[in-house]
């Protein structure tokens, strides 16, 4: 299902999340997403960094006129253009679920979609020349700038798989950690694990002095519940089953959800957290442009 | 509303089968992996034994159908008060003629059939028969011709049942003549008289005939009877034409058994014989096989058991016998000249009825029943007049002479006619296998229909069933 975000994105522009699935490099799906996305955006989303100036060259058409040295000009009656050597201040660390609930549904799995917003992320925040790191189960990339580092990440994602229980609170608790000084921390996952245990962590975290990104992965069906027959329900993580008719169940399921992902969010809100309610049916830009004009504002 | 194959209600029996089929296919619930089971109520688990109910409208529909087929198969037969004046509105009629030509000229009628015999009474229960299997109607039966007396009897109108109509259709003359079966006369072969025309009165024939049972008889006594040498038995052909009357005796038989068993000494059994004899030379009637009679000749010699078992009358045909024996004159003269008669007492009193009297009033024979046969006991001699005339009394008295009143050539009364004749009744309970129409058809009609709406029903829950899979498997 295609979603306008209400931002003046165009759909034809924005590449639906079954055929970024479907691309294994992630790389170029990280590169397909956000060229969708910065057109639309006037300035960095992300705040910290600054530049030094390093040398002249001379102005080819294109350059912005805005480094274009007006008294070098002056003097020697010929267009420079001023070079700057970027340097970081910010570090971010992708904190990825990896528990088996995130491999549902089979066509667009949120362990996926979380995958390649990751690698969109960690795209911008790579090509802005900030450190970006990653934990994801038991790979863990420190955050470090440059590209080999942007392209270990995106291999070590591009390694993970979505199985077994994921101990949310123990993974914030270390990536917050190892951000040595006061970082980004964005985290996306279900949320269904340890709640309040991972609320406690990422609360830790901000009074680190981290700023934390919340990004809730829900998929469609978690949230409307559409089935109608009876089925036997298998918990993809402790595979308990449950039988019931989806049809008589669904309201009260879909309240229990709805409540759930409202708790979640005032429990983000009450914390200063940024919160981001993400449906895996819902292109990746359109996500991650409301997050980053939610930053711009 | 009348079945008219109720046993096919047994059928009922397959309603079970939708009930089973719906009881026991029942979908199992798929697998389907989900991320968490946090928001499911484990509470709903029974919700899933509702699938049952959700067909219960296709369950009836199915149930409604057996029901339907087995109501047809039944052969429901609503009986209407249209339906019912139909039926009285017309007439099934069997005609019993002896006068085809004048049968044809009947009214028609719904349904007809004309059944001929040489007697009357051997059609009427074929025409009570095809009646009682005719299509549901008024029924009557008409009886068409000249209804000589004889003809038609009570007894021939008994065997028809109450419900079916009994008309009259006088035609055709009467006969000029008229020839029915006399009685058959014991006579000897040795009798020029015996294929002669008889008298008239039969009691005034000649002939004897040989006993035909045997009872164990003590030395001094013996059971009498005649060989049946020399005895025949003629039958008469009794011929009534305007006034006259004549009869013919239609040929020999073999001989029979003396009718009457005669108890005597033994001594005397030679006397008896030759009475015995007397009495067939005299053409006595034969009586039926099953009307016999006894006749003890008391002598001190006699077993008195023999004549222990009398008893009082009860038979009407031993009661019309006494009657006659006692009316026998030359018995009556003959009697009147016996010295002596019976001295025991107990033959002076009930069940014992005396027949012949002495002078002094003492009986000589007295009648009783014994076991439905008639038992004399005479206390005259063997030699005596009395006992022939006995014998020959007897005879005569169990086979009487044929009554010739039936056999008249004359038409039965009208008043008789019109005694005999009634309506035909009203179609109350038509034969069940004999309506040619019920009303089974509309119920066929209702199965269809009803196999209409299933399979639409059954299509729609499957599009839907199927919709719902799909959609299903798209978000699994």
């Amino acid at each position: 299902m295609r979603r306008d975000s209400g931002i003046g994105i165009r759909d034809s522009a924005v590449c639906p999340s079954e055929v970024l699935a479907r691309i294994a490099d992630l790389e170029l799906v990280a590169r397909i997403v956000v060229e969708g996305l910065v057109s639309g955006l006037h300035r960095s989303p992300f705040h910290g960094y600054s530049a030094e100036f390093s040398q002249y060259r001379h102005y080819r058409p294109g350059d912005d006129l805005k480094y274009v040295d007006w008294k070098l000009v002056a003097r020697t009656d010929r267009l420079y253009t001023k070079q700057f050597r970027e340097t970081t201040n910010m570090a971010a660390t992708l904190v990825l679920d990896t528990s088996a609930s995130m491999s549902f549904p089979k066509a667009v799995s949120k362990y996926r979609y979380a995958m390649i917003l990751s690698a969109a992320l960690a795209h911008i925040v790579s090509s802005q020349g900030d450190a970006v790191g990653l934990v994801a189960g038991s790979r863990m990339i420190p955050a470090r700038a440059g590209r080999h580092n942007l392209r270990a990440l995106l291999a070590a994602l591009s390694g993970v798989e979505a199985s077994g229980q994921w101990n949310a609170a123990e993974t914030v608790r270390r990536a917050g950690e190892r951000l040595n000084r006061r970082g980004l921390l964005l985290v996306l996952s279900d949320f269904y694990d340890e709640e309040d245990a991972t609320f406690n962590e990422l609360k830790r975290a901000a009074r680190m002095g981290h700023e934390v990104v919340l990004f809730q992965m829900m998929s469609r069906e978690e949230v409307e519940f559409p089935y109608r027959r009876d089925f036997e329900f298998a918990d993809l993580e402790t595979g308990r089953t449950v039988s019931v008719n989806a049809g008589l169940a669904r309201r009260e399921y879909t309240d229990a959800v709805a409540a759930f992902l409202e708790r979640c969010r005032r429990r983000a809100g009450a914390e200063g957290f940024q919160y981001s309610l993400i449906v895996t049916d819902t292109p990746p830009a359109h996500g991650l442009r409301n997050f980053l004009l939610a930053r711009q504002r | 509303m009348i079945w008219l194959n109720p046993a096919a209600w047994i059928g009922l029996l397959a309603i079970a089968g939708p009930i089973v089929i719906h009881i026991l296919v029942q979908r199992k619930a798929e697998r389907l992996a989900f991320p968490s089971l946090r928001f499911l109520q484990q509470g709903r688990l029974a919700s899933i034994r509702r699938h049952l109910l959700e067909d219960v409208t296709l369950l009836a529909i199915r149930a409604a159908i057996v029901v339907a087929a087995v109501a047809a198969l039944a052969g429901p037969l609503i009986v209407t008060r249209t339906q019912r004046q139909a039926w009285n509105a017309r007439v099934v009629r069997a005609i019993v003629v002896a006068d085809v030509a004048r049968a044809a000229l009947q009214p028609p009628v719904f349904l007809s059939q004309t059944f001929e015999a040489p007697a009357v009474a051997d059609a009427i229960p074929r025409a009570v028969a095809w009646l009682e299997n005719a299509p549901p109607a008024r029924r009557e039966l008409l009886i068409v011709g000249p209804l000589a007396l004889g003809s038609v009897s009570a007894d021939d109108l008994a065997v028809i049942p109450p419900g079916i109509g009994i008309r009259f259709g006088p035609s055709g003359g009467l006969p000029a003549e008229r020839s029915i079966a006399g009685g058959r006369v014991l006579g000897m072969e040795r009798d020029p008289s015996a294929l002669r025309e008889p008298q008239g009165r039969p009691e005034d024939t000649r002939g004897a005939a040989g006993s035909g049972s045997a009872r164990a008889l003590s030395k001094a006594e013996g059971l009498s009877r005649a060989d049946g040498s020399g005895s025949i038995v003629v039958q008469q052909q009794v011929t009534l034409k305007d006034i006259q009357t004549s009869v013919q005796e239609t040929g020999a038989a073999a001989p029979e058994a003396f009718p009457v068993d005669v108890i005597c000494s033994i001594d005397a059994r030679p006397i008896v014989d030759t009475a015995i004899a007397a009495a067939r030379s005299q053409r006595v009637w034969a009586p039926a096989a099953n009307r016999r009679g006894r006749l003890v000749l008391l002598d001190p010699s006699i077993d008195p058991s023999a004549v222990a078992d009398g008893g009082p009358v009860t038979e009407s045909w031993i009661a019309d016998a006494v009657a006659a024996i006692a009316r026998d004159r030359d018995l009556q003269a003959a009697g009147a000249q016996t010295p002596a008669g019976l001295s025991d007492p107990r033959f002076s009193a009930m069940p014992w009825q005396p027949l012949l009297l002495t002078p002094d009033g003492r009986p000589v024979a007295v009648a009783a029943a014994s076991r439905a046969s008639l038992v004399l006991v005479s206390s005259a001699p063997p030699s005596s007049l009395v006992t022939p005339l006995l014998l020959r009394a007897m005879v005569n008295a169990l086979g009487g002479p044929p009554d010739l009143r039936q056999a008249e050539v004359l038409p039965i009364p009208e008043s008789q006619l019109r005694a005999w004749s009634r309506p035909p009744a009203s179609v109350t309970a038509p034969p069940v296998d004999r309506v040619e129409r019920d009303d089974r058809r509309g119920l066929w009609v209702l199965v269809i229909a009803l196999l209409a709406l299933e399979t639409w029903v059954r299509r729609a829950k499957d599009e839907e069933k199927t919709s719902t899979y799909e959609e299903d498997e798209r978000v699994a």
